[in-house]
Parts: C-alpha cells; structure tokens; sequence
C-alpha cells in the first residue's frame, strides 16, 4: 500500500503540465444567455505585457459536466491583433467547460480553461 | 413460459462450467477490482473533467447501466463479482470476527438511511461531475466492507449496510433468474444441510473448508432474489449439485407471501416495504435531478424559504419526494383499498402488502434513466481510457478517439419508453395478482387505487423523459 501510494506520488508528480501563467486569456460569449445551438466564442489573448498574442492555432473542445458525453470541438480564426473567434454547437443545457488548446506562432503549446454556466435549452 | 421454467443458467455449457468452479467468484471479482483500482487512481490523479476521468465515466455512465440491464436480462451477477467482498475475503485470513450484528440492527433501516445518503450526497456534491469526489465513494465503499466485516461475523456489510446491495436486492425482483433448489424433494432427503451450515473437515467439525450461505438464506425456504448474492457458496456447497441458477416469471416473487429463509414474512417486514417504496420514488427523484425544470423548482424554493444555500432546498425536494408524496399517495391509495375495495385489513399492512407492487414500476424508471447514459455514452470509456495513459505519459492506446460516443439520444428514448411501459405492466401485474390472491370481497376495486398509483409514477416517468436534459452543477451556492 506504501509503496502504491509512493507510486501514485511519483506518477502525479511526471504528469506533463500545459499551463502557461504569463499569457491572459479572456473571453466573451454570444447570445447572453447562451442556449442550445451554435454560440460564438470570442477569445483575447495577451501576454505578460499586455500585447496581443497574434498568429496562433486555437482549438476548442467543449465538454459537458456529466460523464459519458462525447465533446464537440470547434476551430477559431484571428479577427484582430490577438483576438479570436469560434462558432461552437453546445448540444445540451447546463454547465460546459471549454478548453482552449493552443499552439502559439514560436511553438509552444499550451491549454486554458474556462466555463459556460447555464446554458438554457 | 416452458422455456422459462426449464431453463437453468449452470447448465449451459461454457457458463455453467465457469460459474461452478470453486473459484469463479474471484476469477469475477479481480477484473473489477483492478478496473476499480484504475478508477480510485485516475479519480485522484487524474483530470479533474467528469467525461475526462474514468472514475466519473465508468462509475456514473457505464457502471449503473450495466448494471440494471444485467438485473434486467439475468440477476444479481454484480454482487456476485463484487470487488469489495475480494478484499473482504482476503482481510479474512487475518482478521476471524467473533461479534454479530446488533440484533436491532438486522434490518434494512440503516440501509436505507444510507441509500438516502447516497442519493442526496449524489446531487449535493454533484458526484457525476467530481472524479475526486467519486473516487472517493469508492474507496468509502472498500472501507466499509472492509471494517465492517473485519468486525462482524458472516455478511454483514452486503445484507445490513450496502446501499448498492439493497437497490440490486430490490431491482432483482424482476430478474428472470433465481438462485434456487432444483428439486425440493433432494433436499427433503438431505441431513448436512451444507448449503447453510457450510462443508465442514471431517476431522475437525469447527473448520469449514466451504462456507454455506453467509447471508442466512437456507436454500430449501428461500424464496426469491432478496437479500441473494449470487455468491454461489450454496452451489459449492450442496453435495447433491441440487442448486442452480434457474429461470423464473419476473417479478412474481412479489405476489406470494410465504415465509421465507431469512427474510420472513413480506407483510410483516415495514422496513423492506419501506427500501420498495424509496427504490420506486427514488427513481423518480434521481431522474427529476437530470431535467431542466428542477432548477426553476430549487430557485423557486430557494426564493421561498429566503436561502441561498442548496442544502436546506435539497433536502426540502427529498423530503417532499421520498416522505411527503409517498405518504399521500400511498395513503390514499390504502384508504380506498379499505373503504371502497372492503379490505379489513389493517392500515399499515395494507400499505406494507401492496408497496412491494412498485418495485417494476421504479424499476422500469431507474432502467430508463441509466439506460440512457449507458447507451448515448457506450463508447466512451475508449477514448477516457486511451487518454488516461496518454495523461500519465504512456500512450500504448493511441491517442484518444473522442469522437466515439454511443446511440443517439433519439433511439435511445425509445429504450426508455419501453423500459418504463415495461415496469408499468408488471406493477399492474403484482398489484392485480395480490389483490386477486389476498383480498376475496373486491379484488378489482382494490386493484384500482393501487394502478392508479403506478400509472401515476409512469405518467411522472413519462414527463420526465420528455423534458430537455440539463446537466448542470452548482445552482445555489453550496452548503
């Protein structure tokens, strides 16, 4: 059990971390409040010194609180110095939670998360 | 009905063979419990996103629907390769309880206090959102066995405590199989009476080298799934091979009310009436949890007491759907039995005998409602279990596949549908058949209030699976 537990310490402590804490992400969402059906996704991103973050790839992957839903992903595209867009199909009401992942122009990658309380039917 | 009667699972070849062998509990019980362990790991340490994480998944999704469709189309084969009565068995070896369970503790109150606990804790903590939190439970689970029966002797755990073994207890019912006597008039002839007392050394009497039923079912009065395992300590035991896993009518076993091996006398048991009656609402008011409207009726309450917390507005939804409503609806139903269906039957029997007929109906609701998780997310323990090792860096799986996803919603509700039109038919079934058994003035007027009632729970199931899905976590602040 000891050395189980010294495994599970171990193991935890390799997992490879994505996070990015000098990049600010912030986002919008539309309609208010979001329902079922396309919403649209509008991203800002900058760095530690307040710069648009422009030319890279984000994904979105939508996923559902409740288990055993499959996720519904969507692709942006830059519509200004380091803003982005996205038309994503939330499927079902309630609580989502979005991740964004992210290749930025000098390769690093990088996820970010955020949720979409709510959403009506 | 020929088919059914003959049939018995342990002589069909290859299952047969598999589940007589002296070890095929365990051979049942070790992939359960290495997928368990993996589950309490990923749980832990894994993503911290319900359709991310194999605890979540394959707890909430495909555990329990699994589950009820094996109670549907067989038994109670889960108890049977339950991974928590693994670990009990080998603590055994160590630990030789010498206590027995309090004597007023040998019902089922504290289980279904705790059933209760389990769906409450369910909704309060939003455990199919939280793999830590479901790990957790898990882990809760293998403790409790564990301790409990490190401490008391036989089964103790699976028949006083385990919420999980309760609603299989229940839900077995209507299964179409029965662990069961092949031919009473062996057991007529038979002086050990092994498939109780256990295959003693003939050397040393006080050494069992086969333990008989640990759950005080003796095998020629037993009747029905209640309270069973499907251990199969009896069928190693029974020196004549006189047990086996034999077919059965569904739900039958409501009807009757012998005198039965363990458990006694149905219309003199209030605390299993009261487990049938939490099962048949309880499915209700877990399905209620999934569905849009439940959100407006909690702000609604919240607004009314003036308290922003969920706590006291949870609590106040169980005690209307599992006290209040129960209690009115049943009450009425018992009044009508006596006053107009002319049963002179006391108040409470009469509402202990006819509680048990919505077990298929709150059967048929749990069935609809797992169903539906299990069968929209069939596939997608594949693409959680190939990112569980991509997560921790070893991808022999490949990367994840998350497109996989199950039936569509659509097909599915059709399932569900069935399911429930399914449980209708046989709590009409049992209802009618007690009535026409026990009440010999107006069977049918008796009949009637207690359809009602079941048609009632349908009508409820029935709108509730027509209400758009909601998967929400946190509406009112917790606490």
């Amino acid at each position: 059990m000891v050395a189980l537990c010294a495994c599970l310490v171990f193991v935890q402590a390799c997992r490879h971390q994505n996070k990015s804490p000098d990049l600010t992400f912030a986002h919008d969402i539309s309609p208010q409040p979001p329902r079922v059906g396309k919403v649209t996704i509008t991203l800002n991103i900058k760095d530690a010194s307040g710069a648009p973050v422009s030319r890279a790839r984000l994904n979105l992957e939508g996923n559902m609180s409740h288990a055993g839903m499959a996720p519904v992903f969507a692709e942006t595209r830059e519509t200004a110095a380091g803003q982005y867009q996205s038309s994503m199909e939330l499927s079902m009401a309630g609580d989502w939670n979005v991740t964004v992942h992210a290749t930025l122009s000098d390769g690093r990658k990088l996820d970010h998360e955020f949720e979409i309380r709510g959403v009506e039917p | 009905m020929f088919f059914l009667t003959l049939m018995d699972l342990l002589r069909i070849p290859l299952v047969g063979t598999l589940l007589t062998k002296r070890h095929a509990r365990t051979l049942l019980q070790i992939p359960v419990f290495i997928i368990s362990a993996a589950m309490i790991f990923h749980g832990l340490f894994g993503p911290q996103l319900a359709p991310r994480n194999l605890a979540t998944t394959v707890t909430w999704v495909h555990f329990r629907g699994a589950l009820v469709l094996v109670l549907l189309l067989a038994g109670n084969f889960f108890c049977l390769a339950c991974p928590f009565m693994l670990v009990r068995n080998l603590a055994r070896k160590f630990f030789h309880p010498v206590r027995n369970w309090p004597r007023r503790l040998r019902n089922k109150w504290l289980s279904i206090g705790l059933f209760i606990a389990m769906l409450f804790l369910y909704e309060w903590l939003d455990l199919w959102a939280s793999p830590w939190w479901t790990a957790w439970l898990i882990i809760a689970y293998f403790a409790g066995a564990l301790l409990i029966d490190a401490v008391f002797k036989h089964a103790t755990f699976c028949k006083f405590v385990c919420p999980i073994g309760q609603f299989n207890f229940v839900a077995s019912t209507v299964s179409p199989f029965e662990v069961a006597v092949r031919d009473h008039d062996v057991c007529d002839r038979c002086a050990t009476k092994d498939c109780i007392r256990g295959v003693r050394e003939v050397e040393a009497p006080l050494v069992t080298i086969q333990r008989g039923c640990e759950l005080a079912l003796f095998q020629p009065r037993k009747a029905g799934n209640v309270d069973c395992t499907f251990c199969l300590d009896c069928v190693q035991a029974c020196p004549y091979d006189n047990v086996g896993i034999i077919s059965r009518v569904p739900a039958m076993e409501l009807v009757p009310d012998p005198m039965r091996s363990g458990i006694g006398y149905f219309s003199k048991r209030k605390d299993l009436a009261a487990l049938a009656i939490v099962f048949g609402f309880g499915a209700l008011l877990n399905a209620f949890g999934m569905v849009s409207p439940i959100y407006a009726f909690e702000q609604w309450l919240a607004k009314l007491f003036h308290v922003n917390t969920e706590f006291p507005v949870l609590a106040s939804v169980f005690a209307l759907i599992l006290v209040i409503e129960p209690l009115l609806l049943i009450g009425v139903a018992t009044w009508i039995t006596r006053v107009w269906g002319g049963s002179k039957r006391p108040w409470l029997s009469v509402a202990v005998r006819y509680s048990y007929a919505l077990v298929p109906i709150g059967f048929g609701i749990w069935l609809a409602h797992y169903s539906f998780h299990f069968l929209t997310g069939l596939y997608t323990f594949i693409p959680v279990t190939q990112s569980a090792f991509v997560d921790f860096g070893w991808a022999i799986l490949g990367q994840p596949h998350w497109g996989l996803s199950g039936l569509s919603p659509n097909v599915v509700q059709l399932f569900e549908f069935g399911f429930v039109t399914l449980g209708l038919l046989g709590s009409l079934s049992v209802s009618y058949s007690i009535a026409v058994t026990e009440e010999v003035v107006h069977p049918v007027r008796v009949f009637i209030p207690w359809a009602m009632l079941s048609l009632l729970m349908a009508a409820a199931a029935f709108w509730l699976l027509t209400q758009p899905m909601e998967m929400r976590g946190i509406v009112l602040g917790s606490g």
